[in-house]
């Protein structure tokens, strides 16, 4: 494969060099202003998944700025150029904060609106814009008295700007941090029970997409020496997230690649003039129903990646753990509407001892798991870790804190490998992937399944994938463990073992607690059992006493008749 | 008095809006989907009726009543081709392949129209006859009574068979709830392409009414589906009723706006408003269950 792509970049410099007509040259660089585009949009929207319509709007700001300050002002490329890359991300910082919160479709939504108005303002405003006609007379890139010529001396230039960033996107995309975006794009819930700041890493994806859209905005201008509402218009978003698409969703050589070839599409159909977007929607839908991974997801099926040899396992330090209590909850309260799911829960749990949750249907202990580890925010109550007040703090910050758990639905992303998966775990503590890929190596080999670190969640069978999330729990390193139906769905055997890992994991100096509804795993497991019955405790206690409780026969069975 | 005329303006925008809007919804509701090309096929209906109308007025003295029926087949057509090529293949993809497919139909609907009628703005036949009437002081547009009367026909038609029809109880059925209707017997993959092809042609005979006072141009879809979106955000997600009162809010808003500043404002303005409304209540407003169960 990257044998294939450095061969690809050599027959296009040799293009360049040696073939291209000055027309041609004019086609290429402009591919490389998109390719710039498109790398940037792969940041957003291919890794963070975020669909951002604003990105051809901060392509138009960073077009605007280089345009008005080097027409009107005479500014050169040295002192324009850091204003087109700055403006679009003070932009995206600005309206970023609230829009990113916004689920899918509505943060799209949103983004086409700040696109609109935007383009409203650069019509509407003559005077500074030159209104519906634009500005002429843009310069060139020009830096210590010499302008760079049209033709080959430009295409290099840019291609070499292109070349920066799409190296400067590789790395990130490939590092912790593209990993974490991917993480937080499949299952934002997930990536913020694993310690990520979703909220931070959505906005530096949004903010660095805007530098580079700002970036190919100025090039684009700089090219053209004309800027235009053209630069604002939908055709240019609409040619962006088709070259993403059809290159490869998330990938930067798929940037480059459908950048390359969907420039060059019109000229090869030049019978359609102005209508060539036609075959952009062609090539979008075909790309969208066929080939979702596009042109380099082909290209990998065509030559497979050499799998990379596996990690050398790294053990994880075992934390110095004292005895005694390391979670104090009191009060604990939740309504949904005016359903009280969760009504003054108090409990404490102590390092190495596992804690039982049970009660029937809806009594409250699944919202009791997701009150404590974040997922929803109490409407009263304190919670304490080993001093640390806890009480209604975000996701990620409980969890950097020290509290773990796994979902009842298994949450495992279906494409990831399980050591991918298992890894994620400690990308916000390791300071390399192949360290967090070590460390998760060691975490599996402890459960027993380091055997199956190749292959992908998807493809394993319910028990395993439960001891995957296991797994991924205890790479945080937990000092409270919160598992949701961990036996749910497993054979006797199974139950077994798992009894066997958790008993392991508590005498490491875990507190763990299970919510669960097989009492033959449970009783015998746990060293304390509280029931819940309608959001209030009604049982704390030894677990042999659970079967004799009235109040809990009661409300498993219903009132005695 | 301008307030009355502008208020009865603003009514017969917003009847056609909110035909847009209906649509929109619909198949929002039944496919669980955005079509993004909803706007590209409003325009698409406008230009139907355009290109369709020199080969009805010879012999019709009413052309635009004589082509509604006939757009109301053909965009159904469209949006069973729509559904076919850019929803079927996806189910069960993420939801962004669906707004990025119906992206992909609104790019070619949109330059397809370009490459067959050029971009300048073309005008459908009224639906009667041009021309105004007095009604006591106010001076109204035959073709604004018009858009007021099928307007209200179209969407009483689509609330009637949706409340009174077998059809129309397997259709609300399929929106409520897919997996459920599945089990109990409904085609839910028929009712979803029947859905499609509702409100595509809805959307097409906004087009024909739109088409005449305000022309059609290959681009006009792009603020079209703004506000479509816009309207079933103010109006509820997923609400009939209120996607409806949203589109006429938004037809009264953009009128009033236009009459005092200018046209540009009151679009800047709506956007403007959207954002407010996406930040301020970040789940619509009335909330969508978005929860999942962990």
């Amino acid at each position: 494969m990257r044998s294939v792509l450095a061969s690809g970049a050599v027959a296009l410099i040799a293009y360049a060099l040696l073939y291209a007509s000055p027309y041609g040259l004019r086609v290429l660089t402009v591919a490389g202003v998109y390719a710039l585009a498109a790398t940037g949009f792969q940041l957003v929207f291919g890794l963070a998944g975020a669909l951002s319509l604003a990105h051809g709007a901060f392509f138009g700001v960073g077009a605007y700025a280089t345009g008005i300050l080097g027409s009107q002002l005479g500014w050169s490329f040295p002192a324009t150029f850091p204003v087109s890359l700055a403006l679009p991300v003070l932009l995206a910082l600005l309206v970023g904060l609230p829009v990113l919160r916004l689920e899918s479709h509505y943060f799209a939504l949103a983004t086409l609106g700040i696109a609109q108005v935007v383009l409203l303002l650069a019509v509407n405003t003559p005077d500074l814009t030159g209104g519906a006609n634009g500005l002429a007379g843009v310069p060139g890139i020009a830096a210590f008295g010499a302008t760079l010529p049209r033709g080959l001396p430009l295409a290099a230039a840019v291609w070499a700007i292109v070349a920066l960033g799409g190296l400067l996107a590789w790395r990130l995309a490939r590092g912790r941090w593209g990993r974490a975006l991917t993480l937080l794009r499949d299952d934002p819930l997930a990536a913020a029970a694993l310690g990520l700041d979703v909220g931070r890493l959505r906005l530096q994806a949004f903010a660095l997409s805007a530098l580079y859209a700002g970036a190919a905005g100025a090039l684009a201008v700089h090219t053209q020496r004309v800027v235009s509402p053209e630069v604002l218009e939908f055709p240019v978003m609409v040619s962006i997230l088709t070259i993403a698409v059809v290159g490869g969703r998330g990938r930067v050589a798929g940037a480059v690649l459908g950048a390359l070839l969907l420039i060059h599409l019109p000229e090869w159909f030049r019978f359609l003039e102005r209508s060539y977007l036609i075959l952009y929607g062609g090539a979008l839908l075909a790309a969208i129903v066929l080939a979702p991974h596009g042109l380099t997801g082909l290209l990998e099926r065509l030559l497979p990646p050499k799998p990379r040899p596996p990690p050398a396992p790294l053990p994880l330090p075992a934390p110095a753990v004292a005895d005694g209590p390391v979670l104090r909850v009191e009060g604990l309260a939740k309504a949904f509407g005016g359903v009280r799911a969760v009504d003054g829960v108090s409990f404490t749990l102590q390092s190495s001892r596992i804690t039982g949750l049970i009660g029937p249907n809806g009594s409250g202990k699944t919202t009791v798991i997701n009150l404590l580890s974040g997922l929803e925010r109490p409407d009263a109550g304190r919670v304490d870790l080993l001093g640390r007040d806890l009480s209604g703090a975000r996701a990620d910050r409980i969890a950097r804190a020290g509290i773990a758990r796994t979902f009842q639905s298994a949450g495992l992303p279906e494409d990831s490998t399980v050591l991918e998966a298992v890894a994620a775990a400690r990308l916000e503590r390791d300071a390399s992937i192949a360290t967090a890929e070590a460390h998760a190596l060691s975490v599996l080999a402890r459960l027993g399944v380091a055997d199956r670190a190749r292959e992908r969640c998807g493809t394993l069978p319910a028990g395993l994938r439960r001891r995957v999330e296991l797994a991924r729990a205890l790479a945080r390193q937990p000092r409270v463990l919160l598992l949701d139906e961990p036996a749910a769905g497993l054979t006797d055997a199974e139950k077994a073992e798992l009894s066997g890992h958790l008993r392991a994991i508590a005498a490491d100096g875990v507190a763990v607690l299970v919510v669960e509804h097989d009492m033959g795993f449970l009783l015998p497991l746990a060293d304390r059992v509280l029931a819940l019955d309608q959001g209030r405790v009604l049982y704390d206690g030894a677990p042999a006493g659970v079967p004799h409780d009235p109040a809990v026969v009661e409300a498993y069975l219903g009132a005695p008749a | 008095m301008t307030i009355l005329q502008l208020t009865l303006n603003g009514l017969a925008l917003g009847a056609a809006y909110a035909l847009v809007a209906l649509g929109f919804v619909l198949v929002l509701n039944a496919a669980g989907a955005v079509n993004f090309a909803h706007g590209d096929l409003v325009m698409a209906g406008g230009m139907l009726a355009v290109a369709l109308a020199p080969h009805i007025t010879s012999f019709w003295p009413a052309p635009g009543l004589a082509l509604l029926p006939l757009v109301l087949v053909l965009m159904a057509a469209l949006g069973l081709a729509v559904s076919w090529l850019a929803y079927l293949p996806l189910r069960g993809r993420p939801h962004v392949s669906v707004f990025i497919s119906t992206i992909a139909v609104g790019i070619i609907l949109q330059n397809g129209a370009n490459a067959l009628f050029g971009g300048e703005p073309r005008a459908a036949p009224p639906l009667l006859w041009g021309g105004t009437v007095a009604l006591g002081p106010l001076v109204v547009s035959v073709q604004s009574l018009a858009i007021l009367a099928v307007a209200a026909l179209l969407i009483g038609a689509q609330q009637w068979v949706f409340a009174r029809t077998q059809i129309g109880r397997r259709l609300r059925a399929t929106a409520q709830d897919p997996e459920m209707a599945r089990a109990c017997g409904i085609p839910v993959t028929a009712m979803i392409l029947a859905t499609f092809a509702l409100g595509t042609a809805y959307a097409g005979a906004a087009g024909l009414l739109l088409a005449n006072q305000f022309f059609v141009t290959p681009t006009a879809g792009g603020d079209l589906i703004l506000k479509a979106y816009i309207a079933v955000t103010i109006g509820g997600w997923g609400s009939v009723p209120g996607a409806v009162v949203g589109a006429l809010l938004i037809a009264l808003f953009e009128v009033g706006v236009s009459a005092v500043l200018s046209y540009p404002v009151a679009l800047g303005a709506l956007y403007a408003t959207l954002l407010v409304i996406l930040v301020a209540r970040p789940q619509g407003l009335f909330g969508e269950a978005a929860r999942r169960r962990a």
